[in-house]
């Protein structure tokens, strides 16, 4: 997979640092007073000497602060919804700017220890995270590891279904709800299904197809997904449903009141789904029942990034 | 040693904050002499009275050097005392006080200090590139050698809203937060706003509950604790207190400063909850020769509620750590106990980038002279003003006194 996020270019001076992070260690000066330095500098800001040596440090520390970012920091990370943005002090003492992998954020506690995880994804560079002492996260990300935690939409979570015949109007209009249902498994929003769609539909437009433009020029720092793509794609999100409507003849999808892309997806992130019942109208012909289905990028439940109130008619 | 009160600020101008989206494009020297005369018809002071002259670098449109010198050509004026300030949201107050010296130490006589903060036309044939990297990393460099581009922006660290959400789980992590009474910040500045026509959300009041429900951005921060940008710009004129007999307002006489810059990313602070706001505000009390408890009136950089919090511990309003409990004690709008930001703060009168903490400087210098409208307090004659740039990277504090 291509990374469409920015990406550290090493200084002669910074270079030993990101080397070794790619050998899997973590190395930071240390002036000849014994002060340690960090970021990578060329003299000791604690006493100005300019005798600095690299040095193998554990890289554990502890959590200095963090905050979970619930709308991205830039777009291109829509993908680590929600990112959990952290300081972590080394034991030597040297503050650095980092994200939390495997924990949930709400468990988080400043001040608790954490050990280091080699993010080898970037291909250029390994970056540094960090993740809970006692996680059991592994201590390397590789593209591998990537596809472990991008599942594809195959199973749909077992719910009690009930059923629920059409004729029977005010069961019907029961379903009628203010709240969503669970949510659907989760889908990646490749660039090669993005490439593929373009083919299809024949919008290849750079937004979309040349991740190279795309980040130099698009807004959104990279390639985004067709809002067409993100609706058609609603088909491989099986929603989790409470409940089954029988006793009709035929059912027909008799279009969208409302079809709207209010958030972009950018390449590489994740979609799932959910849907509420919105109203329920007989007519002459059978039953008209609105679906409501929001589809979000996952991390980000408050906004959805397509929304499409689809009129399914019963006969 | 400092200052001793003989520069003072007499007139200013400043845009109607408005969305970037409908406000007029201008370019930053046609906003820089609009601003200017302006302010001087607020001052009542003629153009070639202006000898000195402060201008922004880092967003200026037409040029990013030679910068005062392009600006006093186009104004038509001949300076005796020419500077470009980059401190952020601390630009204006730094600005002010380097006026004030500048006039002290018999530099130049009058002095202009100008933001334009509407965006400038684009040449039909220009690259959009740069401008839209810019515009996406915000504050950031992105330059290859700044240690922000190679180890804050390939983890998504960036601009300000996180920046201030860890500084402010930190403190919750340190001290005792209450998002309830910081929201009190934003309610209070709303209902200022709702009194001052100029004001971005002027009709347009809010509840602590709002603040409670409204959208999560960076935990603990909620988007009605962050401030909105705007397009607006401001300038304003600062000359010898002695000279101002001609002046149309009462003179508004800078008695102390302070500045402080520790560090650009807070991450790199030994202590992220001791902010620069400490040293600036001390020495701009020490140099004034009052106390915060003294002050009619506080006017504080509100980038965000945490900010405030912050400032109102560190330069001395309450005691460290015990800001939740002040805030929770005191009414913060302009009938109360505690007025501070009485135009609405930047949260309600709207953020025009580099230009949004001069709109606290104006608001201290119109409340000193009495024309405040109706928010007017009845106890106006010291106020203190705080600035801040970048993460409470740099900031500065001005103390004034009408004369
Ligand atoms: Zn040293």
């Amino acid at each position: 997979m291509t990374w469409n996020k920015p990406l550290p270019q090493p200084t002669p001076t910074s270079a030993p640092y990101w080397e070794g992070l790619k050998a899997h260690e973590v190395r930071i000066q240390q002036c000849d007073q014994g002060h340690w330095v960090f970021f990578p500098r060329i003299h000791c800001p604690v006493c100005a000497s300019r005798e600095l040596a690299w040095r193998k440090i554990s890289g554990e520390g502890t959590l200095y602060t963090f905050t979970v970012a619930r709308i991205p920091t830039m777009p291109e990370f829509t993908d680590e919804m929600p990112q959990i943005l952290a300081v972590v002090k080394f034991d030597e003492g040297p503050h650095i700017n980092t994200t939390i992998v495997g924990a949930d954020p709400a468990t988080l506690k400043v001040g608790q220890r954490v050990r280091p995880v080699f993010d080898d994804r970037p291909g250029t560079a390994t970056l540094l995270r960090y993740t809970p002492v006692e996680s059991a996260h592994p201590g390397v990300i590789d593209d591998a590891a990537d596809a472990k935690v991008m599942p594809a939409a195959e199973t749909v979570p077992a719910v009690a279904v009930r059923k629920i015949d059409i004729k029977n109007i005010d069961a019907v209009r029961a379903l009628v709800s203010d709240s969503f249902s669970a949510w659907s498994p989760e889908l990646a929003v490749t660039q090669e299904l993005i490439n593929e769609f373009a083919a299809l539909s024949g919008d290849d437009y750079w937004i979309h197809t040349d991740p190279e433009r795309s980040r130099k020029e698009s807004p959104f720092g990279g390639t985004i997904a067709h809002g067409m793509l993100i609706q058609v794609l609603l088909g491989r999100l099986r929603i989790p449903q409470d409940y089954e409507i029988t006793g009709f003849n035929n059912m027909v999808n008799y279009g969208s009141d409302r079809l709207r892309f209010p958030v972009p997806v950018p390449a590489g992130c994740r979609i799932h789904a959910r849907s509420r019942v919105k109203s329920v109208e007989q007519v002459k012909s059978g039953v008209k029942l609105m679906m409501e289905i929001n589809v979000h990028v996952v991390g980000q439940d408050d906004r959805p990034c397509a929304i499409n109130d689809m009129i399914i008619m019963y006969m | 040693m400092g200052l001793s009160g003989q520069a003072a600020l007499v007139g200013a101008a400043q845009y109607r904050p408005e969305k970037y989206s409908t406000a007029p494009q201008m370019f930053h020297l046609e906003q820089v002499a609009d601003l200017t005369v302006r302010a001087l018809a607020d001052a009542g002071l003629e153009l070639a009275e202006v000898d000195g002259l402060i201008v922004p670098a880092p967003q200026f449109h037409e040029a990013t050097m030679f910068v005062p010198a392009m600006a006093g050509e186009y104004l038509g004026v001949a300076l005796n005392y020419a500077e470009v300030v980059d401190l952020g949201g601390a630009s204006s107050v730094a600005m002010a006080w380097r006026a004030a010296a500048a006039i002290e130490m018999g530099m130049c006589n009058t002095v202009v200090c100008a933001i334009p903060q509407r965006m400038a036309p684009f040449a039909p044939d220009e690259d959009m590139s740069e401008f839209m990297r810019a515009s996406r990393y915000g504050g950031h460099s992105t330059r290859y050698g700044a240690p922000e581009a190679e180890l804050d922006l390939p983890y998504g660290h960036m601009a300000q809203n996180t920046g201030y959400a860890l500084i402010a789980q930190r403190y919750a992590a340190t001290y005792d937060y209450d998002p309830a009474a910081l929201a009190r910040i934003a309610v209070a500045q709303r209902f200022n706003a709702c009194h001052n026509p100029e004001a971005i959300f002027h009709g347009q009041p809010i509840t602590v509950e709002d603040v409670l429900a409204s959208r999560m951005v960076a935990e603990p921060l909620r988007v009605l604790e962050i401030v909105m940008p705007v397009a607006g710009g401001g300038a304003m004129v600062i000359t010898r207190a002695d000279r101002t007999r001609s002046i149309r307002h009462r003179a508004v006489k800078i008695i102390g400063c302070g500045e402080h810059v520790q560090s650009k990313s807070p991450t790199y602070a030994q202590d992220m909850l001791a902010t620069p706001i400490g040293p600036a505000s001390r020495r701009a009390f020490e140099m004034s020769g009052f106390k915060p408890a003294d002050m009619h009136m506080a006017q504080i950089y509100d980038c965000y509620t945490i900010t405030v919090l912050l400032t109102l511990e560190d330069a001395g309003f309450c005691p460290k750590g015990e800001g939740m409990r002040f805030l929770r004690e005191h009414d913060l709008t302009f009938k109360g106990n505690f007025p501070m930001n009485t135009h609405g703060g930047q949260l309600s009168f709207g953020q025009a980038g580099l230009a949004g903490g001069m709109s606290q400087v104006i608001e201290a210098m119109q409340q000193i002279q009495g024309r405040a409208g109706e928010r007017q307090l009845a106890r106006h004659d010291l106020a203190y003003v705080s600035g801040t740039g970048g993460v409470m990277s740099e900031q500065g504090a001005l103390i004034l006194q009408g004369a």
